[in-house]
């Protein structure tokens, strides 16, 4: 517990002058950082709930997280840009013997984008999408393309990774892939990935291959195979087809395959280890989504999933799910409505799901709500109860240009809690252009 | 073992040298980022695009941004991150693929109820079946990045 006998908590204090400086930041930036190639974006959440422990005590949080991302390009008139991302938590109010800080970067890098052929240089911590790649690493990146459609691109550095078993992460990693496109219409690629580490007795080694075909129609054919150098199987693969024939509708086709002793061997998350799971167990999943613009704002989205696993525990299942979804008010805002059916081998599996939500934003003000409920088949974990509801209210007003105060409270009645309330305050800065898709 | 990475890194430099700007393509790099400003929601490129993109290689039909490719962004982006990163800043994309989070994405924008955010509800009670029934889809990002308090339960 927190001795309070002194006056303002200290880490309140600490994190008011956080919030104080924050809410001056746009004030206190230079001259140049005005100009339209640089974006700064802070999020600030301040959160507060109550757990009731055993015995009967309650536990009461309020833990403040800043969210930073800072991006700015065109550095010098140069095609060089710096990206950042990064967050930051003090709790105010902590029941447990928690420390009551936290924090994370996640990016912290320097970009080359070369004007012609996409031939680029990433510099620091980044996340890399790649061939067979799909990690966060200190290092470097190079990629570039020749007139003639062949490509390669390579990295290499120190993965950026977290572990909660008993393995150490990774040491080192590498890789690369070497692509050949014909724009518009193919692209095929062949990666390789090394990770120096004790992963199961051995490193993490993959061979990838990735394609994407698109034969003159408006059909698109992808593909993703990862082979595991290290037991010698195929872990994963994943093919998809899409079909697009009209602008208004989207329909996907896929499969997958996978095997958990290849795909896991690398886990540093014991869920995904033996004896948590059966790793002879082996998954294919048949999926399929549709997307169809009904009427101009109304969009129905359907999508099935079928799951068999080659054990029987924990036997096979089958999702399917309906959507509608409405654009209004010049596209400002959405509602929504959808409901899924997972059913299966095993009752326990088994659950349904629906959903719905709305906006509303008249003026500077933005209003939201969102339902959720959960009907289990049987009882979760010896509560006795076999169905959860999650409502989010939302209010938020627009303050000035750049500034954003919100709030949101939660309420939460499931097998883990009889009745929960949880309330959040956001505070939203953004200096500089607005891209589609910062947060 | 980290000297294969410093050794994997000075054979980019010297790739990246000897390829010079003379053996690269031609075609216009797609922009750092994009030129105008973006409205909130699911863009559609086909309202100003037509061509392909010079950044993806791709035709802009295929990027969309419906549920089929919402659901098979990866396969997309695993082929290239240019067109990605000309609209999504970094904070984006690490909303979920980041080395440790403490704060679901759906409870940082719980503002924000259009946007496809994972995990919505009491997900602790759900992630258990999910999680039997097809691990893989949890394992792309929380196989080696996760959140100390897994431990709670995951020992």
């Amino acid at each position: 517990m927190r001795d309070e006998r002194h006056g303002v908590n200290p880490r309140l204090r600490t994190g008011l002058c956080c919030a104080a400086l924050l809410l001056l930041l746009p004030a206190l930036l230079p001259a140049p950082c005005n100009a339209a190639d640089i974006t700064l974006s802070s999020r600030t959440y301040l959160l507060y709930y109550e757990r009731e422990v055993t015995g009967g005590a309650d536990q009461r949080f309020a833990p403040l997280y800043e969210y930073l991302s800072g991006d700015a390009s065109n550095l010098g008139g140069k095609p060089f840009s710096f990206h950042f991302y990064g967050w930051g938590r003090l709790d105010l109010k902590d029941d447990t013997d928690d420390d009551g800080r936290g924090g994370d970067i996640a990016s912290a890098y320097l970009r080359y984008l070369h004007p012609t052929g996409n031939a680029e240089m990433r510099l620091g911590r980044f996340f890399l999408a790649e061939g067979a790649a799909a990690e966060i690493l200190d290092g470097v990146f190079l990629k570039a393309r020749t007139p003639a459609g062949f490509g390669l691109s390579v990295f290499g550095g120190v993965p950026v990774e977290r572990t909660i078993t008993s393995t150490d992460t990774g040491d080192s990693i590498y890789g690369g892939r070497l692509f050949f496109a014909r724009p518009g219409y193919a692209e095929i690629g062949v990666s390789y990935l090394m990770e120096d580490g004790e992963f199961q007795g051995d490193d993490r080694e993959a061979i990838g291959g990735d394609f994407w075909l698109r034969p003159g129609i408006p059909v698109d054919l992808v593909g993703r195979v990862t082979y595991n150098v290290s037991t010698s199987a195929i872990a994963t693969q994943r093919y998809v087809l899409r079909l697009m024939p009209i602008a208004r509708l989207d329909l996907a086709v896929g499969y997958e395959q996978y095997q958990y002793k290849d795909l896991f061997q690398t886990a540093l998350h014991s869920a995904f280890l033996s004896p948590v799971i059966d790793l002879s167990d082996e998954v294919r999943v048949l999926f399929a989504v549709v997307d169809l613009k009904v009427a101009e704002g109304l969009t129905l989205e359907l999508g099935g999933k079928n799951m068999k696993h080659d054990r029987s525990d924990p036997g096979d299942a089958t999702r399917v799910e309906a959507g509608l979804r409405y654009a209004y008010n010049s596209l400002k805002d959405r509602a929504g409505l959808s409901a899924a059916v997972v059913s299966a081998d095993r009752a326990e599996n088994e659950y349904q799901e629906y959903r719905a939500f709305a906006t509303y934003s008249p003026g500077d003000w933005r209003f939201s709500l969102d339902a959720l409920t959960h009907r289990y088949e049987e009882k979760v974990g010896g509560s006795g109860i076999t169905d959860a509801y999650h409502v989010v209210g939302s209010a938020g007003w627009q303050v000035l240009p750049y500034l954003k105060v919100s709030g949101d409270v939660t309420y939460t009645r499931s097998p883990r809690f009889t009745e929960d309330y949880a309330g959040l305050v956001r505070v939203s800065l953004d200096k500089g252009s607005a891209r589609g898709g910062i947060w | 073992m980290r000297r294969n990475a410093f050794v994997l890194a000075a054979v980019a430099v010297v790739f990246s040298l000897s390829l010079g700007c003379s053996v690269l393509s031609t075609t216009e790099s797609v922009p750092p980022r994009h030129p105008e400003d973006l409205p909130v929601g699911r863009p559609n490129c086909l309202e100003c695009h037509e061509d392909v993109s010079t950044g993806a290689l791709k035709p802009y039909a295929s990027f969309r941004h419906s549920r089929a490719f919402i659901d098979q962004h990866m396969m997309y982006a695993t082929q290239g991150q240019h067109l990605c990163q000309a609209c999504h800043a970094a904070s984006f994309c690490q909303t979920c693929h980041v080395r440790q989070e403490e704060l679901k994405p759906n409870t940082k924008m719980g503002d924000r109820p259009d946007r496809m955010l994972p995990h919505r509800g009491d997900y602790i009670v759900l992630h258990q079946i999910d999680g039997r029934l097809d691990p893989g889809s949890c394992f792309r990002c929380h196989g080696n990045k996760n959140d100390a308090r897994c431990r709670a339960c995951h020992k």
